[in-house]
Parts: structure tokens; C-alpha cells; sequence
């Protein structure tokens, strides 16, 4: 909660106003009827037309007062709601865009964007639905209580007989009714997943007569969540008609004290009436309570997982005195590195050294810290022993903002943005002119991908790039590479499945790229390797083999075995070997 | 039964074909239905009762001592107390009809679901097949459930207070029905207004969605390259539409909801003018007074609901018409009428003048002949493009042929019983589909009674014995978003175990290892082959190391197999086949 104040900031005097607006609204509500008892005692029974006449157009003009006062109420306090909403989510996107790719390898995409979307939502559900009836009702309440004491002390405390037992039902309501809605929530969760999940992999269901099984699962969840949902509907069921009759209830009361008092002439016929009325104005906010307490539930849980979050801190931050980095040549240092990324330690000192316009080929099998080693370059992480060091400089001492633009990425199975192949090719040079990207997109020939497509560079790429293989993807971030012109590049090399033409576009690309630049580059592919400089073996996080490729095979080490397995490495490495 | 376009994509439903539908589902809960419209009908009696019984109480016991107060008293706590039965029995019973329809549709839907072809799951995307059966069922139930007897019911009260005010005095009645009439304009429009922005609303928060999702899958692409500052903005113009569009949600609100609560003052206002000077000419009593304000007030509701009532029809038609339109329009995959057997022992597998396209396009596959010999292994090579999954998908009836046949054993596959074919023939699909339950009931899917020793087999032969015994509860972990998130790599060889562990016949796999690392991949290969001995295996891939699994390698270009034989020959002839995979041995 209190984080959510943070965003009333600037808005604390339309909150106030808010609650003066609220107060008014509850006013005409009660004063309205006030102004009957006024209108029967005065008017009507004294016989008083013109009393009559006036007190009407009085309570007309307090109505249409309550009617704009409670519009501006609405529109009010959904700014006030809204403007806390876009807060946090932009504050909560923000926080998380700059965590560290730990978090998000540990973290769950989708549990992620939940907090992002639907718990937001709830927070957003309770501002902006649940807070006009909550603050319109949490002072209508006392309001028509205190309109009764005014229209008569003695007939107000009959609320005071009947509040205690619709309190405690209240009360029993709320609490049994989040319970099972909860519950409900749940089991149309897993209905929902189990349909989710048996059209997703529709094909294997029916592929292997897996029909009548699922079917069996879906008919058990489809039931329970029926069960469930009927548990709700009784408990509303028998609710809000006890509210009704509680209200009945306290009107039978009303008139008997009523009778009593007005027999004894202390008490005039337009005070029982309103009284009546008033008393139904009491339990209204009851019912409506209850319906935004289940919204005021979740939208707390919700912000708890926000919490979480937010609650996180960013393991990469730039330290006070960080300097930004002037453009680098790309002399790259690795001292003596360790990391773990839990108690682990999975680089166990590394050092290497890359020269300027370098390029270093990373060979071993995968979990060997290839791509740690890759990632402490690119500093998604900083090392927990030793540096890296690039034109000299400790990374941890450089704004890594200035450090990241000078820094190309391709990875190993690309992610595709939404938009089309040239806002993709963009994406790490916004203000490129359309004759840089398709200068960039020729240099790899991501035009001739291109050009088998609707619209070519204009095409419009699905989500995540389904539709293109993984070497056309892996071309696109090439391209985009080269449009950043780094003056580092980390390369993963793909490798799944891609065809012979993609991979022979694929090989010339990187010659374009890797000119004139640092590379390091998880290697595959036997070509690569062959154009590294330098190749380190890296085994179990350490490197147990290093050189090029002609002193490596010469050496009966690992890289021999290893060579046999890499991409193209068929028949000539048999020959050599 | 009409005739369509398009069989997996009928349009929908008109309103009066869809309204019977409907009728037919409710018809399944008459007597519920007939329970809560009498119950209705009580509580509109009660209801118009007691402040009938309020009026007397006034004008005869309290202004006037001609009767005691107490019979009065008594009657109306007691009506209450059964309008209190009757209150909670109508509206549990109308609650109940709306959640049996509800259940009853998505059992409806799901169960066609699992029988509809291929063809209607490429057609419609998942979302919307998902929320046909899900978010789309609400609205009916609502209708079904509360609509129908809330409108019946408010349609009584009306009657009924307009019967019970003209009788006190007809003219009074036409005056203070003043605000009737602007609350149920005010309350249609409103309906008509707020739905279509709030479905603005959810458009709005599925563009959060997906730039979340975005963001957060490609966050390493948006920190490698310094980009956060632009997807932050990115997401906080999505995150600001969103605002603006509840905000202009709030302003349809601020404009008719203040109406609804405030208007019947205007009623209230009326009955108090005139019905006061009434009072003063002695036309009528201070409990026929409030008798009226009581009515009036007690029509709000009904009123209010006629507004939601007839939106929540047009959205229930809506939805219902989508899906009737489904599960009368979609028909399954047909089962044959004469039956015919697999002969027993190994399949061969033949394709005779092959013809296929997906629905209306170009052919993907031409004329196509191929014929495997049973336990033969054929790898199917050709580029991005060139039809191997069409190809593979019709073995196991995903599709049929739109020209020539598919046999298999001998036996045109459309005369095999489905299930039998679909036992026959075991698949490993581009994509690999696991479940989300432990490891061990993913093995067994596709033969939940194997031996456990078979399975192990079969978990050795792709592969799985290597990370298998390392996750946290082994092969009883659970797989999937609430459990472990396996690699690629690592869910295509879980898919090879399964269907080797199936015992089928005929083995089809679609690039069954691209995701696998090349080590990986080069020791499968070696133990997958005498995995497969004895079974006819069709493979698709584009790597030459999984091509060696096979006994005979097929070229496949625009539809049509232009080259055959084993993959040695086929290097060395230089043709297709070469080019795809040749240059990595020539370049030597």
C-alpha cells in the first residue's frame, strides 16, 4: 500500500478533493431525504403548499448537485487510480528490464509477465472499479447513520439493534466467499490450462489415441469447477436475500418504535418515514462492501507478488565514479575468472587474451561455461573473482550503458520482435536511415531471404519469428549486428538445423562482420573454427587447450576428438585425423 | 446438412437458429427453469405485498388507532422471512441452470475438439479456440442462468406496481412514472456504450501482454545492445493506452451511472408534489404516500436490469452462434464404413500419385510415388519448403490426400480404423508436444501399460537416459510450466523415447533431433538404428549425420521425389542431393 502512495505524488490535492467530493455525494444522498421529512411535516401535513413547492425544488437542485458531484467522482478518482496504475506497471517494466539475465534465467517467462499483466490488473481492477464504490460507501455508511441520529436520535438506535447481526453476516460472507472464490479461481485455471494444453499438442492427443484419456482428465475438471461454482452461487444465494430481509427487519422495528413515539406525540410522521428510508441507505453500503471486498483481496495478494519484484536488486549497477567508455579499440583481457552461478563455481580462473580486431573460437561441449565465459564478455555478469578488462579497463569501472552500444550480440536461436524484417534489423540503431538497413541487409543477404517473402525487408515477422528457420533468424541478428557496428562481437553459433544455402549465406555474412572487429565466437561449425585466431577448449570450466586449428590437430588432446563432431567436419577431418 | 465454403470454418449461427439451440440446451433444465420462474413469481407477490402492508400499518395503526400494530408487524416479518426462502431458492436455482449450460457447452466443445482434423487447428489459433470454450461460455451462462428469469421477473414487477399504483390513483401513478421511462433509455445506452470500450479495454491490456512478453523473452537481446530505454517506451505507450481507455471507460461511466442513481429522485420529487398536495386535498393518505415512494423505488432494479438483460443477450447470441456454428459445422475425420484390418508383421508403406494441398492452395505435393519396403529406413531430404512434414503428416491420417492414396500394409489408410491406424503408426513431430506431467507418464503416453524395462530401452536408444536420472525427482519429474522446463534438445529426444516406446510399426519423425547438440546427435543416430530394427521408418531432416540413420535417402523437391537411393551414390551422382548436403564433403 505504501508503495502505491509513492504515485499519489503530485495528485495528493485531487485526492483530497476526492474525498470532499465523496463527502459531498454522501450528503445529497441522506440530505435528499432529509429534505422529504421536511417536505411531509412542513408541507404536506401542515398543509403548506408553497412550504411544499419550495422544499421539492430545493431537493431537485441537491439531487442534480449529487448527480455532478458523484460523475466527478467517477472521473476523478479513475485519473487518481489510473495514474497509479501506469506508474507502477511502468516502474515494474523498468525494474525488470534492468535486472540481470540471471534473474530471468531463474525466473520463468511466464510467471514474469504475470506480475507484469494480470496482477497489475487486479491492482488496476480494485483502483479504478473497486475504489469509487469503496469510497463512496465507507462514507455513505456513517453518512445516513448520522442523518438518522440528526432526523432522530431515539429511531437511530433501532441501527444500532440490526447493524450487529448484518455486520457479523457481513463479516461470515466475506470470509467464506473469498475462500471459495479462490477455490473457483483455481479449478477454471485448470480447466483452462487442460484445454490449453490438449489443443496445443492436438496433434500427439490424437496421434496417439489419446482422446478418451483426455477427456476422462478434462470431465473431472470440468466437474469440480461446476461443483465449485455451484458452492459460490449458494453462498451469494444466501447472502444477499439475508440482507433483504434484514432489511425488512429493521423497518418492522422502525415502525414499531416509530408507534410508539408518535403516540406519545414526540415524534412526527415525515421523521418515521425517512427513517425508513434512511435505514435501507445503511445496508446498501453493506452489499456493495461486499462485492469490492473480493477485488480488495486479490488486488493485495497481487501487489505482494509485485512486491517481489520490485523488491529485487539489480545485480549489475554502475558503480558511483563509472566513467563512460570512449570508443574502444577492443583489446580484450579475461584475469584469472571465477564465477558461480550458485555455490558452484562453474569458471574456475580463466584468463585470455584477445588483441584488437582479434577473433577467438570458444570449442567444448555445452555446459562446459562457454556461454558464461561469452556472457561475463558481454558483462550480463560481473565475475566473482578476477576482472575483465577491455582496452585496459576493469568493465565493473565503466557506465554500462556506454559499454553495451559498442557491443554486438548474435545468439544462438535469435528472438525476432515483432514488426517487419527492417524494424527487426533497426532494432539496435533506431535512427539508421531505411538506405543503412537495406546497406546492411544486402551486406549479409538478408535481402535474398528477404526477397522469397511478402513484402520483402517490409515483411512482417510473427511473434518470436515463427515462420523463418533459425539460420534466417540468425541472418536477420547478423545483419542487425553489423548495423550497430560493435567494436566487440559475441557470436553464438547456431547450432540446429539449417539448411546448406542459409549456412553458405550464413558463412559469408560473418567474413563481412568480422572484419576489422574483436570476436568472440562459440563455435560449431568447422569453418569458424578455422577462422579464429585463437581456439580455447573449454572443458568443465577451465581451458585445457588452446592454439589454432593446424597445431590443435596436430596435438593428441580433446580438440581432436571434439573436431570430429563439429558441423561440416565430416570426411576431411577423417582424412586429416 | 448445408453446405460451406470452407468445412473447418463455417460462418456463424444467425440469432433465431441460435436462440433454439439455446432453447434446446434450457429445455434439459425445465424443471430448475419452472422452480425459479415460480420462485419469481412469488417474490414479485411478496414483494408488491409488503409495502402494501406497510401502507396499512401507517394509515391504520399508526396515524390512525382503528387497528393494532402488532397483526401488521407480524405479517410483514413474516412475508419477509419467506421472501427470504424464496429469494435464495430462485436465485440458486437460476444460478445452477447457467453453470450446467456453461458445463455442458465446454463439455460439448472440448469433446469436439479432440475429434476435429488438422486442418481446423490451422485454421484457428489457439487463443481463440482456447477462449471459444472458456471466457466466451460467460455470457451465456449469465444470460441463460440469471437473464432469462431476471427478465421475466422484472417484466412482473412492472405489472405488478403499475396494477398496485393505478389502482391507488391512476393519475399520480402517469406522473410519477416520470423517471421510468429516461432509466431505461439511460440504462440500454449505457449497456450498448460501456461494452464495446471495454472490450477496447482488453485489446488494450493484450498489447501490454505482448510487449511484456516481448521484452521479457528477448531481454537479452534489448541489454546486449543498450536498447532498454526504447522498449521501456515502447511499453509505456502500450501501459498509457491502456489508461487512456479505462479513462474513457470512467467517462461513459461518469455519464450515465450518476443518471441511474439520480433520476428516480425526479420520481421521488413527483410523488412528493404532487402525490403532497394530494395529501393536503385529502385524496389520499400519508400511507398510500409512502406506499408510492416504496414502489417507485422498488422498480429501479428491474428497470436498470432490462438495460443489461438485452446486452448480455447480444453478447450470449453472439458467442453462442460462434460455437453452434462449430459443433454443428465441423465435421470429423470420417471413419470408414468397411473397415479393413492391417495385415500383421512389418508395414510396408506406399504413396500412389499423391496429390495435396492445404485447404484450396497450390499443390504441395504432385504426383508423388514413393513405396518403402517394411523395415526398410528412408530419410526424406529437400529444402525449407519442399512438402517432407505434408508428406510425413499423412501417414497418420492428419490429413487425407486431396488426389491418389497413401497404403499402408497394403490397406488404403482411409479404410483402417483410426485409432488403429493411429496405433500402427507411431509419430515424432518438428515441434516436440510434451504434457505437463511427470517424465515417466510422457514416456508411456502413447502405451500407458509398457514394461518399464522397454521404456528404459527405449529412453537409452534416444537419448533421455543422459539427463533423465539427473532431474531433480528423475523420471518422475514433472514436466512443463508448474514443473521443469527441459531444453529443446532435450524434449525432441523425450519425444523419440515415446514413440519408440509405443511398439508401433511404422515410425515417422520430422526432424527429429535439430534441436539436438551435434555430439549428441552423432551418438543417437548409432543407437537408434537397431532401435528401429524391424520397423518401417520414414525421417525428414536437413543434416547429413541424421541421414545415416537411414537405409535409403529420397530427394524431395516442389512435390515431387526426384531422387533415390542410398546416400553415397547419391553424393556421388551430384544431383539435389549433393547440393544440399555435398559442399561441407566436396569443400575437402
Amino acid at each position: 500500500m505504501k508503495r502505491l502512495l509513492k504515485y499519489l505524488e503530485g495528485k495528493k490535492l485531487l485526492a483530497v478533493l476526492m474525498l470532499l467530493v465523496a463527502t459531498g455525494n454522501a450528503a445529497a444522498q441522506t440530505g435528499g431525504w432529509l429534505l422529504v421529512r421536511d417536505a411531509i411535516d412542513k408541507g404536506i401535513a401542515a398543509g403548506n403548499e408553497r412550504r411544499l413547492t419550495i422544499v421539492v425544488a430545493i431537493y431537485l437542485g441537491v439531487a442534480a448537485g449529487g448527480w455532478i458531484l458523484q460523475a466527478t467522482l467517477i472521473r476523478g478518482l479513475a485519473g487518481i487510480g489510473q495514474g497509479i496504475v501506469l506508474g507502477l506497471r511502468r516502474d515494474l517494466f523498468d525494474h525488470l528490464t534492468g535486472l540481470s539475465l540471471r534473474y530471468f534465467s531463474q525466473q520463468k517467462a511466464g510467471w514474469i509477465i504475470a506480475r507484469l499483466t494480470s496482477d497489475v490488473d487486479a491492482v488496476s481492477d480494485v483502483l479504478s472499479q473497486g475504489m469509487p464504490t469503496l469510497v463512496s460507501n465507507v462514507i455513505l455508511l456513517p453518512a445516513a447513520i448520522v442523518a438518522l441520529l440528526i432526523a432522530d436520535w431515539r429511531l437511530g438506535l433501532v441501527v444500532f439493534a440490526i447493524l450487529p447481526p448484518a455486520l457479523l453476516l457481513t463479516r461470515w460472507f466475506q470470509r467464506v466467499s473469498h475462500v471459495a472464490l479462490v477455490e473457483q479461481r483455481n479449478r477454471i485455471a485448470s480447466v483452462t490450462a487442460q484445454i490449453a494444453e490438449s489443443v496445443a499438442g492436438m496433434a500427439i492427443v490424437q496421434a496417439y489415441n489419446r482422446e478418451r484419456a483426455f477427456q476422462r482428465q478434462f470431465d473431472e475438471l470440468n466437474d469440480a469447477n461446476r461443483e465449485q461454482s455451484t458452492l459460490v452461487q449458494k453462498i451469494f444465494s444466501v447472502f444477499f436475500p439475508s440482507i433483504e430481509f434484514l432489511g425488512v427487519v429493521a423497518t418492522v422495528a422502525t415502525l414499531y418504535v416509530g408507534e410508539r413515539l408518535f403516540s406519545h406525540h414526540t415524534l412526527t410522521i415525515g421523521t418515521l418515514i425517512t427513517a425508513i428510508y434512511l435505514l435501507q441507505l445503511v445496508f446498501q453500503p453493506l452489499q456493495e462492501l461486499s462485492d469490492v471486498y473480493g477485488q480488495l483481496q486479490s488486488g493485495a495478494a497481487a501487489m505482494v507478488k509485485i512486491a517481489t519484484i520490485l523488491d529485487e536488486e539489480p545485480e549489475i549497477r554502475d558503480r558511483v565514479r563509472a566513467t563512460p567508455l570512449a570508443r574502444v579499440e577492443g583489446d580484450l583481457d579475461l584475469d584469472s575468472v571465477v564465477f558461480a552461478y550458485g555455490a558452484e563455481p562453474v569458471l574456475h580462473g580463466v584468463s585470455f587474451h584477445v588483441p584488437a580486431g582479434g577473433c577467438l573460437a570458444l570449442v567444448g561441449e555445452s555446459g562446459g561455461g562457454k556461454s558464461t565465459l561469452a556472457r561475463l564478455v558481454g558483462r550480463f555478469y560481473d565475475p566473482d573473482e578476477g576482472s575483465v578488462r577491455v582496452d585496459g579497463t576493469d568493465l565493473r569501472d565503466v557506465a554500462l550503458r556506454s559499454y553495451r552500444r559498442q557491443l554486438g550480440v548474435v545468439l544462438q536461436d535469435p528472438f525476432l520482435f515483432s514488426g517487419t524484417i527492417a524494424s527487426n534489423i533497426r532494432f539496435a540503431k533506431p535512427d539508421a536511415t531505411d538506405e543503412e538497413v537495406a546497406e546492411a541487409a544486402r551486406a549479409v543477404g538478408v535481402d535474398r531471404v528477404a526477397a522469397r517473402l511478402s513484402g520483402g525487408l517490409d515483411h512482417e515477422v510473427r511473434e518470436g519469428g515463427a515462420g523463418l528457420s533459425a539460420g534466417e533468424r540468425q541472418l536477420i541478428s547478423i545483419a542487425r549486428a553489423l548495423l550497430a557496428d560493435p567494436r566487440i562481437l559475441v557470436l553464438d553459433e547456431a547450432t540446429s538445423n539449417i539448411d546448406r544455402p542459409t549456412e553458405v549465406l550464413i558463412e559469408r555474412a560473418l567474413d563481412r562482420l568480422l572484419r576489422g572487429r574483436t570476436s568472440i565466437i562459440i563455435a560449431h561449425r568447422l569453418s569458424t573454427v578455422r577462422r579464429a585466431d585463437e581456439i580455447l577448449v573449454v572443458e568443465n570450466g577451465r581451458i585445457v587447450q588452446r592454439g589454432d586449428e593446424r597445431e590443435l590437430l596436430r596435438q593428441d588432446g580433446p580438440f581432436r576428438r571434439l573436431a570430429h563432431t563439429l558441423e561440416g567436419a565430416d570426411d576431411d577431418l577423417a582424412e586429416a585425423g | 446438412m448445408p453446405e460451406y465454403a470452407n468445412p473447418v470454418d463455417p460462418p456463424d449461427l444467425g440469432l433465431l437458429p441460435t436462440f433454439r439451440r439455446l432453447l434446446r440446451l434450457w429445455r434439459g433444465q425445465w424443471r430448475l427453469g419452472v422452480f425459479g420462474l415460480s420462485c419469481s413469481f412469488g417474490y414479485t407477490l411478496i414483494s408488491t405485498a409488503i409495502p402494501l402492508l406497510i401502507q396499512r400499518a401507517i394509515d391504520g395503526a399508526i396515524l390512525h388507532h382503528r387497528h393494532s400494530l402488532w397483526p401488521y408487524l407480524g405479517a410483514i416479518a413474516g412475508l419477509a422471512a419467506l421472501r427470504f426462502v424464496i429469494n435464495f431458492n430462485r436465485r440458486f436455482a437460476t444460478a445452477r441452470i447457467g453453470i450446467r449450460i456453461e458445463a455442458r457447452m465446454r463439455e460439448l466443445l472440448y469433446e469436439a475438439y479432440l475429434r476435429y482434423p488438422r486442418a481446423f487447428f490451422d485454421r484457428h489459433a489457439t487463443g481463440q479456440v482456447l477462449s471459444r470454450a472458456t471466457n466466451d461460455l460467460y455470457p451465456i451462462r449469465y444470460f441463460i442462468g440469471w437473464g432469462l428469469v431476471q427478465g421475466m421477473q422484472s417484466l412482473m414487477m412492472i405489472v405488478a406496481a403499475a396494477i398496485v399504483l393505478v389502482l391507488v390513483d391512476a393519475r399520480l401513478a402517469l406522473y410519477t412514472a416520470i423517471a421510468m421511462p429516461p432509466i431505461t433509455v439511460l440504462a440500454l445506452r449505457f449497456a450498448r456504450r460501456v461494452a464495446p470500450i471495454s472490450r477496447n479495454v482488453q485489446e488494450r491490456k493484450g498489447d501490454v501482454t505482448e510487449a511484456a512478453d516481448e521484452a521479457v523473452v528477448g531481454i537479452e537481446m534489448v541489454q546486449a545492445f543498450g536498447r532498454e530505454d526504447d522498449v521501456r517506451e515502447r511499453f509505456g505507450d502500450k501501459a498509457g493506452a491502456v489508461r487512456d481507455t479505462v479513462l474513457r471507460q470512467a467517462g461513459v461511466e461518469a455519464r450515465h451511472l450518476p443518471g441511474l442513481y439520480y433520476l428516480p429522485s425526479l420520481s421521488i420529487a413527483a410523488v412528493v408534489f404532487f402525490g403532497g398536495r394530494q395529501v393536503i386535498g385529502g385524496h389520499l393518505t400519508i400511507g398510500q404516500f409512502v406506499l408510492f415512494e416504496t414502489l417507485l423505488l422498488q422498480l429501479v432494479w428491474p428497470l436498470e436490469a432490462l438495460g443489461w438483460i438485452t446486452n448480455l443477450a447480444q453478447r450470449a447470441l453472439a458467442s453462442a452462434g460462434r460455437s453452434f456454428a462449430w459443433l454443428d459445422g465441423i465435421e470429423p475425420l470420417p471413419e470408414p464404413a468397411t473397415p479393413v484390418h492391417l495385415p500383421r508383421g512389418p508395414l510396408g508403406v506406399r504413396f500412389e500419385a499423391v496429390r495435396f494441398a492445404y485447404g484450396g492452395e497450390t499443390d504441395v505435393l504432385r504426383d508423388l510415388e514413393l513405396e518403402v519396403e517394411p523395415g526398410e529406413i528412408v530419410a526424406v531430404c529437400g529444402p525449407t519448403g519442399s512438402g517432407k512434414t505434408s508428406l510425413l503428416n499423412l501417414l497418420p491420417r492428419f490429413y487425407d490426400p486431396t488426389g491418389g492414396r497413401v497404403l499402408v500394409g497394403g490397406v488404403d489408410t482411409r479404410d483402417v480404423p483410426i485409432a488403429e491406424l493411429r496405433s500402427a503408426v507411431a509419430l515424432v513431430t518438428q515441434r516436440p508436444v510434451l504434457f505437463s506431467v511427470p517424465l515417466r507418464e510422457n514416456l508411456t503416453a502413447g502405451r500407458e501399460d509398457a514394461d518399464w524395462d522397454e521404456v528404459l530401452a527405449a529412453c537409452d536408444a534416444a537419448g533421455v537416459d543422459a539427463f533423465a536420472p539427473g532431474l531433480p525427482d528423475g523420471y518422475e519429474t514433472l514436466i512443463g510450466e508448474r514443473g521443469v522446463n527441459l531444453s529443446g534438445g532435450q524434449r525432441q529426444r523425450v519425444a523419440l523415447a515415446r514413440a519408440l516406446v509405443t511398439g508401433a510399426r511404422v515410425i515417422v519423425l520430422d526432424d527429429p533431433l535439430s534441436a539436438v547438440d551435434t555430439l549428441t546427435e552423432r551418438r543417437l543416430v548409432a543407437r537408434l538404428r537397431p532401435a528401429l530394427a524391424g520397423r518401417t521408418a520414414l525421417v525428414a531432416t536437413q543434416r547429413l549425420s541424421t541421414v545415416e540413420l537411414a537405409d535409403r535417402a529420397v530427394v524431395l523437391i516442389d512435390g515431387r521425389i526426384v531422387e533415390s537411393g542410398t546416400p553415397a551414390e547419391l553424393l556421388r551422382a551430384g544431383g539435389h542431393f549433393a547440393t544440399l548436403f555435398g559442399d561441407e564433403v566436396i569443400a575437402a
